[in-house]
């Protein structure tokens, strides 16, 4: 019975897909779009009740399979927050996916349950059980506009490498089996103490490889752009933020709780890749003309972002991570917000066709400029903290290895360089080019409903409370960061 | 016997899956596939000398049976000439020549360093009735999380293959 009480947010969120499924056979068709709601309810409900929980120390479950506690329980929110926001967005857009809305919705919470167990799981079994079905579900996702081109080239694509990727892991985990003769981290961390094994960390860099192609980065960030640019918005949404996410939380839970030892002999790796992602991620956004496919690179260079506080192996470089990803949230959510009511087609995503937005509606173009000001990392939004918190944690671990003063400076380079194409979002919206002014397609004001305008102000408060009044957020992190012995 | 059996079941198995990759008579994919067969079937051959029974019966009929009619199902729609008439590039020689390197480093680091876990290697345990009880125990979170998978596949293939109501 304990045991299901440990797992109860995921059993929500599985009851809610369920019912989801078996309520679109009674509701009529032209009352689809409410099951969003119902969903986007259930997931609030469960959001907030997750505050409720309280664990005073971890709890282990199903014979340490799973793990409850603060960490885990910090990334459950954010995964339920982020698909609150990402349904509300199918919501907004449930007449232009052809192909069964409820359908989409219960899809997100399967991904959003894979999710969850992700960031609990504490046996290679379940990360790779819990990654699968993230990644089978995302397959589905993003072909979903099985209509369009685009579309189907993005689910194929991502279906491609999401499968090598997979194999990577799978060779890996059983790599690790081989050698550490256990799959449960606690065991694995007891026995990969024991000083070096050359199998062992063969097996675990193909388990890091296998994870660098959830956050998109170096040398599995290929598929970004292209799926993000191709993929429902709403996907790509779920896809930057929750799959990334998820990646995040097992990189933290392999390299710092089942292998630490391992992994802080790593940290040049670690380093190593978030300069290369990094550098790829802005280098290449340069001369992009289209938004979605921007965020694509934009998405990489964060994931660089990511593992420079991983590279860290310090506490307050991993809770700057997760205030990172806090900031990431409101950012990402209220950009692809904006994107998904102003291009409906990845076509209409081209910056241009952003031109005089702020005259069609003032509030869009606002939400937008503001998520991109956070993006390029400019105080005082949420995205300045974050990225301010990983550097100053990247120059606190410089004595001891000078290799990370030279990491931060090119993190600093990095965003200058970001803020030339970000602030290219924003000229064309508000001072386009005569060139550009001519390709406006319709001029007409947007109207926006209600849940809209609640949302996207929800988007920018969190941005600009997570960047002027950063204590409690940061607070959450540094509480769910100690319970990593570090 | 039994390790008469096992030569020739390893033998059975490394011939048959170099014939795979490389088949000097025939350049079929068709030949490949069915070449994979038999390499899957000599390597649940291996799984019994182990008293993997249950492992080798999913093996002849989760790979051999529904994997490789999959795979037959794909070549199917290949153009079968244009497959014949292409030829080992020097990317797939370095390639594959890497992996067989990497694989022959593993075989020599494996015995060599298999000394981390104390424990012996871990007990096999062939019969159903072990592995079931394994699932209905300690695996019990990642089972019930695999139907969810299921599911997800099933809801998407349906979705993803059915005639649009126009």
């Amino acid at each position: 019975m304990s045991d299901l009480t440990a797992i109860g947010l995921e059993l929500a969120v599985v009851v809610t897909a369920l019912s989801v499924l078996v309520l679109d056979l009674w509701t009529p068709p032209e009352q689809k779009r409410a099951l969003g709601y119902v969903a986007a309810i259930a997931v609030g409900v469960i959001f907030v009740a997750s505050f409720a929980v309280l664990i005073p120390e971890p709890r282990m479950a199903f014979g340490g399979m799973f793990r409850l506690d603060e960490l885990s329980l910090y990334f459950k929110r954010f995964f339920l927050l982020t698909a609150l926001v990402v349904l509300l967005m199918s919501t907004e857009i449930a007449d232009r996916i052809e192909a069964g809305f409820p359908e989409y919705c219960a899809l997100q919470l399967f991904a959003l349950t894979g999710m969850m167990l992700a960031a609990s799981a504490y046996h290679f079994a379940m990360v790779f059980v819990a990654l699968e079905l993230i990644a089978v579900t995302f397959y589905i996702l993003t072909s979903y506009q099985r209509r369009r081109l685009a579309s189907l080239e993005a689910g194929v694509k991502y279906l491609v490498l999401g499968a090598v990727a997979s194999s990577f892991l799978v060779y890996g985990i059983a790599l690790v089996f081989g050698a550490g003769g256990t799959l449960d981290f606690a065991r694995l961390a007891n026995s990969s103490n024991t000083g070096s094994h050359r199998v062992l960390e063969l097996g675990l860099l193909l388990v890091f490889l296998g994870l660098t192609f959830k956050l998109a980065s170096v040398p599995f960030q290929f598929w970004a752009p292209d799926v993000y640019q191709g993929a429902p918005t709403p996907t790509v949404a779920f896809l930057a933020l929750g799959s990334k996410a998820a990646g995040v939380a097992l990189l933290i839970r392999v390299f710092y709780e089942a292998a630490p030892a391992i992994g802080r002999g790593w940290h040049g790796l670690f380093a190593g890749v978030s300069a290369a992602t990094m550098l790829y991620g802005v280098l290449c956004a340069i001369p992009q003309r289209n938004l979605k496919r921007l965020l694509g690179y934009s998405s990489i260079a964060n994931g660089g972002f990511v593992f420079l506080g991983l590279s860290t192996f310090s506490a307050p470089g991993l809770s700057a991570v997760l205030y990172f990803l806090a900031a990431y949230l409101f950012t990402l959510g209220a950009a692809f917000f904006v994107l998904c009511l102003v291009a409906p087609t990845a076509e209409t995503a081209d910056i241009p066709a952003l031109a005089g937005l702020h005259r069609r509606s003032p509030l869009l173009a606002a939400a937008l400029a503001l998520s991109m000001v956070s993006l390029a990392g400019i105080p005082p939004l949420a995205g300045f903290f974050g990225k301010f918190l990983l550097i100053k944690a990247a120059l606190e671990r410089g004595p001891s290895w000078p290799a990370m003063y030279a990491l931060a400076g090119l993190a600093l380079l990095a965003v200058v360089i970001s803020i030339y194409y970000y602030f290219g979002v924003i000229r064309a919206m508000y001072w386009p080019g005569e060139r550009e002014r001519g390709i406006v397609r319709d001029p007409e004001p947007i109207v926006l409903s209600g849940l809209t305008r609640a949302v996207l102000w929800f988007c920018i408060i969190g941005m600009l409370w997570l960047g002027i009044a950063p204590d409690k957020v940061l607070n959450l992190a540094e509480h769910a960061v100690r319970a990593l012995a570090l | 016997m039994q390790d008469i059996l096992f030569y020739v079941f390893a033998a059975l198995t490394l011939v048959c899956g170099f014939l795979v990759v490389a088949n000097p008579i025939s350049r079929s994919p068709v030949t490949s596939a069915l070449f994979l067969v038999l390499t899957i079937v000599s390597l649940s051959g291996l799984f019994v000398l182990l008293h993997a029974f249950f492992l080798a019966a999913v093996q002849v009929v989760v790979y051999a049976g529904a994997a490789l009619v999959l795979f037959l199902f794909v070549i199917m729609m290949l153009d079968l000439r244009a497959e014949e008439r292409r030829r080992i590039t020097r990317f797939g020689l370095i390639g594959g020549g890497l992996a067989a390197l990497a694989v022959a480093w593993l075989f020599r680091a494996v015995p060599r360093e298999a000394a981390l876990v104390a424990s012996g290697p871990p007990h096999v345990e062939g019969s159903t009735s072990a592995l079931g009880a394994l699932l209905f125990t300690q695996y019990l979170l990642p089972f019930e999380a695999i139907s969810l998978v299921l599911v997800a596949g099933m809801v998407g293939a349906i979705l993803l293959s059915r005639k649009e109501p126009s």
